[in-house]
């Protein structure tokens, strides 16, 4: 039996898809079966950033009122050999079209065959986001260091804490350093203590975040971008090990700092 | 049938009249003796008068019809009425009021806190996160969004909080906009009150200072 988490926001734009995507490609890459579902009916795009647009055939609204079989309508991604499929969003309706319980026969029905259920959640608090949170066992609330973010990261968690879960953890997603060392962005101590919530993990802003949706490869897969460093320890905490929080520190080191680091011994 | 008794006893005192209307007669019959005795009497110049109503339970029209009674001659004015019983309803409201409740928590922004006495809050108040309290409101946190104390027309209600960086205060039915203008926010809000000044303003001070703004409010009966 496996588990269910919702990736949520309140806001929109703060990167819940594309921490859906990294996650999930994450877990698949740490050898666990995953199976990502896009909630956001009728502004899919789950399948865009994993570049598996081409391949949907059925839908989740189609699953749910049974034109087809869930593992019909599920896209597998070759690149991990049966590790991550995704449950695409129907992109010709809207939100009503399918209700929570609904939601969470299906996701009941998915636990059992994957080790991870990830829950793609729309922007809003509505309809949208009651189906997502229907079936989800955990939930993971994403937020940026703006107030307007933050706003409305405390908004939903008060909502979650209303659900019948877990209690949500938190990622600060789109960090800038100097942004934040300076004191002209929300630090990540200030965003934990205004939310009291568990930090599940800091990603740090980087433009291959961009680059690599637009591709349709998650970052993630870049071992060596800091972003999708992010990605791998919040997998790998969701696994259950310890890993200690990325330092904020930059370690760029060009070509200057090189030679400096080496007149100084 | 036994002699008359009395219904209506007129009692002068150092602070004016003092009417004392029967609580056993009927309704109807204390109204007419009301009204006799007040025209009947040979009272000159003004004099104020307490009504006491003895056990007797008016409604809120009867009170008005006494005072209007009273208020057909034209030397007496009511100052006060006074009744020994008030209804389990109001009694119920009265108990509501002084009892104090307990929210464990984070009021999370949309949330909304509502007690009918005094609340206490054990957990921050986000922004746009709302607590209402008949009562005075105390919270062992940060009050950062908005806090309405006194809201069935207590003014004496007092907003408490060990970090006071509301968006909004309100007590009774006076609103305080905690914009970066005013000048009685201080830099570090820390263990801070809010309370109705007599100028009809909220004024904020030094949660120390509490004890003899509202000495009322505490309740300790033990020796010191």
């Amino acid at each position: 039996m496996g588990e269910a988490i919702v990736i949520t926001s309140g806001k929109g734009g703060v990167g819940k898809t594309t921490t859906t995507a990294n996650l999930g490609t994450a877990l698949a890459l740490q050898g666990k079966k995953v199976c990502l579902i896009d909630t956001d009916i009728g502004l899919r795009n789950l399948d865009v950033v994993l570049g598996l647009e081409n391949r949907i055939i059925y839908d989740l609204v189609d699953v749910i009122e049974g034109r087809c079989k869930v593992h019909q309508a599920l896209v597998k991604d070759k690149r991990f050999d049966d590790k991550l499929f995704l449950l695409p969003a129907a992109q010709t309706t809207d939100k009503n079209a399918i209700n929570p319980e609904q939601m969470k026969e299906l996701v009941t029905e998915l636990k059992r065959d994957y080790d991870y259920v990830v829950i793609d959640c729309p922007a809003g608090i509505e309809q949208g986001y009651k189906n997502a949170v229907a079936g989800a066992d955990r939930a993971i609330v994403v937020t940026t260091p703006e107030i307007s973010a933050v706003r409305d990261a405390d908004r939903i968690i008060g909502l979650l804490e209303q659900e019948d879960i877990a209690p949500p953890k938190l990622i600060i997603n789109r960090i800038r350093q100097h942004l934040m060392k300076s004191g002209d962005a929300l630090d990540v101590n200030e965003i934990t203590t205004h939310l009291s919530i568990d930090l599940l993990g800091i990603i740090m802003d980087d433009e291959n975040v961009i680059t690599s949706s637009n591709k349709g490869e998650p970052v993630v897969m870049d071992p060596t971008n800091r972003a999708a460093l992010g990605y791998r320890n919040i997998a790998r905490r969701i696994l259950g090990e310890s890993v200690p929080l990325m330092s904020l520190e930059q370690e760029r080191k060009g070509m200057f700092s090189k030679l400096k680091s080496i007149f100084a011994k | 049938m036994t002699t008359k008794k009395q219904l209506v006893y007129i009692k002068g005192t150092k602070d004016g009249l003092v009417l004392r209307l029967d609580d056993q007669c009927a309704y109807a019959e204390l109204v007419e003796e009301l009204k006799r005795k007040v025209s009947d009497e040979g009272i000159d110049g003004q004099a104020e008068v307490l009504l006491q109503l003895g056990n007797r339970y008016c409604s809120e029209e009867q009170t008005k019809e006494l005072i209007a009674s009273v208020h057909t001659s034209p030397h007496l004015r009511v100052s006060r009425v006074q009744s020994d019983v008030i209804s389990v309803e109001e009694s119920n409201r009265r108990i509501l009021e002084r009892q104090s409740e307990t929210y464990v928590g984070i009021v999370r922004s949309g949330q909304v806190v509502r007690a009918e006495g005094d609340l206490v809050v054990v957990g921050d108040v986000n922004p746009n996160g709302k607590v209402i309290a008949g009562g005075n409101i105390f919270v062992l946190g940060r009050l950062k969004g908005i806090a309405h104390a006194g809201s069935n027309g207590n003014k004496e209600a007092v907003i408490a909080a060990s970090w006071l960086e509301a968006t909004h205060l309100m007590i009774h039915e006076a609103l305080e906009i905690m914009t970066d203008e005013l000048t009685i926010l201080s830099e570090q809000p820390e263990m801070e009150c809010a309370y109705l000044h007599a100028n009809g303003f909220i004024a904020i001070d030094r949660l120390q200072d509490l004890r003899l703004l509202r000495p009322q409010l505490s309740t300790f009966k033990g020796g010191s």
